[in-house]
């Protein structure tokens, strides 16, 4: 961060440097022009039980059978949580200005140690409830041991005006594997500003898939780094964004060693003035032959006025590997849109249908059926909001 | 049942005419088979009549159930029975063919003030439907079209029209693309559902097909015209001699 820019209000509260668009992975996203007010962090906030249950309850996922570890507003609350935290230490440095907000705010977080198998999902759920405008903070650590699975759910969720800053530290050790699903359902008032950086061990396994609904500014960036050989490893994601939504995902897949294979898949949904930016960068460092690495991302936009950008990087050293990356974006398939209607469906009901069918294959990903049906079932409600709006 | 009146059509983009003054009544029970070269605009009225976009209708009428048809949306005319069988069945990606077919019929029931059919009922119907044209359980489960045969997309359409019981059955180019195990399965299916209260057009381009679904009736298309109408040795002629006669037709 070098660049000479006075700094802002937002700054001198935060006594940190906010990122700006004359840094090239923020050229979407400045948030030294979004960030209006100062968020406060170490904020202390009073949550009444009623306010709580009924964020608890309106996750995908209430229903779902798992472990739960819920924090409101950056502290872990036992009375709704079922695990404790462990004893795993974070590995993280990295001047990713995002994580340099954590370092300095973050209150709490999850600390898991995986070691055995575990079927039934773990859900790690965040919640903000009203009050000031202020910074939650949170940073997780999980490891996954030798050998070990597990499925991990990130949800987030939230009331008001806030900033929430999420640091997520993943490290799989070898022939580990792990399923993860982020869904970020933030007030539309509020921030969603993410770092999640995972490290994979030798044959180990990853299936990573993110929703991204919620929040009026969300920035997601994600490094997947492939640590040892025979990695097979899936990222998928989705957005579903109306009104005045900004997403922007960063994902950088860096494979270091040879023999593993990569395949993200970005499936994004813009309605009204909504905003979506997809920067993927696949790097295949020298040492890492015989990579098999895939990108896509599709954009379906439901306005004149919704947008897209994709920015796929591929950056090969290695001379024996096959890489491919492939962005579209588009408005629904007319043709599609007449077959339905022409077997008597309605427009609108026609219209629902093609956009769960397309965000749905991002869902693919996830392993576990019942994670899928849920997904399947917020889409469906996020539609029928969408219909309603009109 | 069916009543077009001095239709001329244009594409919407395109100062080009497709449909030149086409006049045909179709009465219910009837089989009309629409032959014509390449270019004459068979597809194009298949399109007019089911309410597909990129037309303008510049003169003409159609009359469908005393109903004037243009007026309608492709959703409503579906829901009146109107049923076009694709020449190119187009495959949705992530659309199970069972929930799309369920979806269908239960939105035409809707419209139409009936009931909606329960799942193990829908499921029942479908199945007795799916074995006649040899559909089994895995082709229902998969996306609309996704990675069917060309005879496969063909036996779908079919069974599409055997559960939405369409009044009026618009056929484009059904035979297209299939060998004569298929062409007999897809045209049985076709036959099953010949009724006196049902009428079919039938568009194709070789008389093959009519061997199997006897016509009515036999109209020869050129140049957005019916230029000659008979009986089912109208098609014979034509496989003899060939559109040439016809060619400069309507010029």
């Amino acid at each position: 961060m070098n660049v000479l820019v006075p700094k802002t209000l937002a700054e001198t509260v935060f006594g940190l440097a906010l990122p700006h668009r004359k840094m090239e992975d923020w050229r979407w996203t400045d948030l030294r022009q979004l960030i209006d007010k100062p968020y406060p962090p170490h904020q202390k906030v009073t949550a009444s039980a009623q306010d709580i249950d009924r964020l608890v309850k309106s996750s995908p996922f209430a229903k779902m059978a798992g472990a739960r570890m819920v924090f409101v507003n950056g502290h872990l609350s036992p009375r709704h949580s079922q695990l404790a935290r462990e004893n795993v230490a974070t590995r993280l440095g990295s001047d990713e200005p995002v994580l340099q907000m954590n370092r300095a705010f973050a209150t709490d977080g999850a600390h898991l140690k995986i070691s055995g198998t575990t079927d039934m999902p773990i859900e790690l759920l965040f919640l903000a409830t009203r009050a000031e405008a202020r910074t939650v903070a949170t940073h997780n650590v999980i490891e996954v041991e030798q050998g070990a699975s597990a499925t991990i759910i990130e949800t987030h969720i939230g009331e008001g005006s806030y900033l929430a800053n999420s640091v997520t530290e993943i490290r799989l050790g070898e022939a580990a594997r792990l399923d993860r699903v982020k869904v970020e359902l933030e007030d539309e008032d509020a921030f969603h500003l993410a770092h999640a950086n995972v490290t994979l061990g030798s044959s180990s396994a990853l299936n990573d898939f993110t929703l991204t609904s919620g929040a009026g500014v969300n920035r997601q960036n994600s490094t997947v780094e492939f640590h040892g050989q025979n990695i097979d490893a899936k990222v998928s994601g989705a957005f579903m964004l109306g009104g005045k939504q900004h997403a922007d995902t960063r994902l950088v897949i860096d494979h270091q060693q040879p023999h593993c294979s990569s395949r993200e898949l970005f499936k994004c949904v813009m309605d009204n003035h909504a905003r979506g930016i997809f920067q993927g960068k696949v790097m295949v460092r020298k040492h890492a032959q015989k990579t098999d690495g895939k990108q896509s991302s599709h954009a379906l936009l439901l306005s004149e006025t919704a947008e897209f950008d994709a920015k796929p990087e591929l950056e090969i050293f290695a001379d024996d590997v096959v890489c491919g990356h492939g962005a579209t974006s588009g408005d629904l398939n007319h043709d599609h849109l007449f077959y339905l209607m022409s077997r008597g469906i309605p427009e609108a009901d026609a219209k629902s249908l093609l956009i769960a069918a397309f965000v749905g294959e991002a869902f693919d990903v996830v392993v576990n059926e019942n994670i899928r049906e849920a997904l399947a079932a917020f889409s469906n409600a996020w539609l029928t909001r969408r219909r309603r709006a009109r | 049942m069916l009543e077009i009146k001095n239709l001329h059509v244009k594409l919407t983009k395109e100062e080009r005419v497709i449909i030149n003054g086409l006049n045909l009544t179709v009465n219910a029970g009837e089989v009309h088979a629409i032959m014509g070269p390449n270019g004459s605009g068979k597809s194009t009225l298949s399109y007019v009549l089911s309410g597909r976009e990129g037309y303008e209708v510049t003169a003409g009428s159609v009359t469908y159930k005393d109903e004037d048809l243009l007026a309608k949306s492709a959703t409503d005319r579906a829901a009146k029975g109107v049923f076009l069988a694709f020449q190119y069945p187009i495959e949705i990606p992530g659309v199970a063919t069972m929930q799309f077919l369920k979806v269908a019929l239960n939105s035409q029931r809707k419209a139409r003030g009936e009931k909606e059919m329960s799942t193990p009922d829908f499921m029942r119907y479908v199945k007795e439907r799916a074995a006649k044209l040899n559909i089994g359980p895995d082709m229902l489960k998969r996306s609309i079209n996704v990675g069917f045969s060309g005879g496969e997309k063909k036996r779908a359409e079919i069974l599409q029209m055997a559960v939405l019981e369409p009044s009026l059955c618009i056929l484009d180019e059904t035979d297209s693309g299939l060998d004569i195990d298929a062409l007999r399965v897809v045209a049985d299916g076709v036959n099953t559902l010949r009724s006196p209260d049902r009428a079919m057009i039938v568009i194709t381009h070789y008389q093959r097909l009519l061997d199997y679904i006897v016509p009515d009736f036999v109209h020869v298309l050129s140049k957005g015209q019916i230029v000659k109408s008979g009986d089912k040795s109208l098609a014979f002629e034509l496989e003899a001699k060939g559109y040439a006669e016809y060619a400069g037709a309507a010029a």
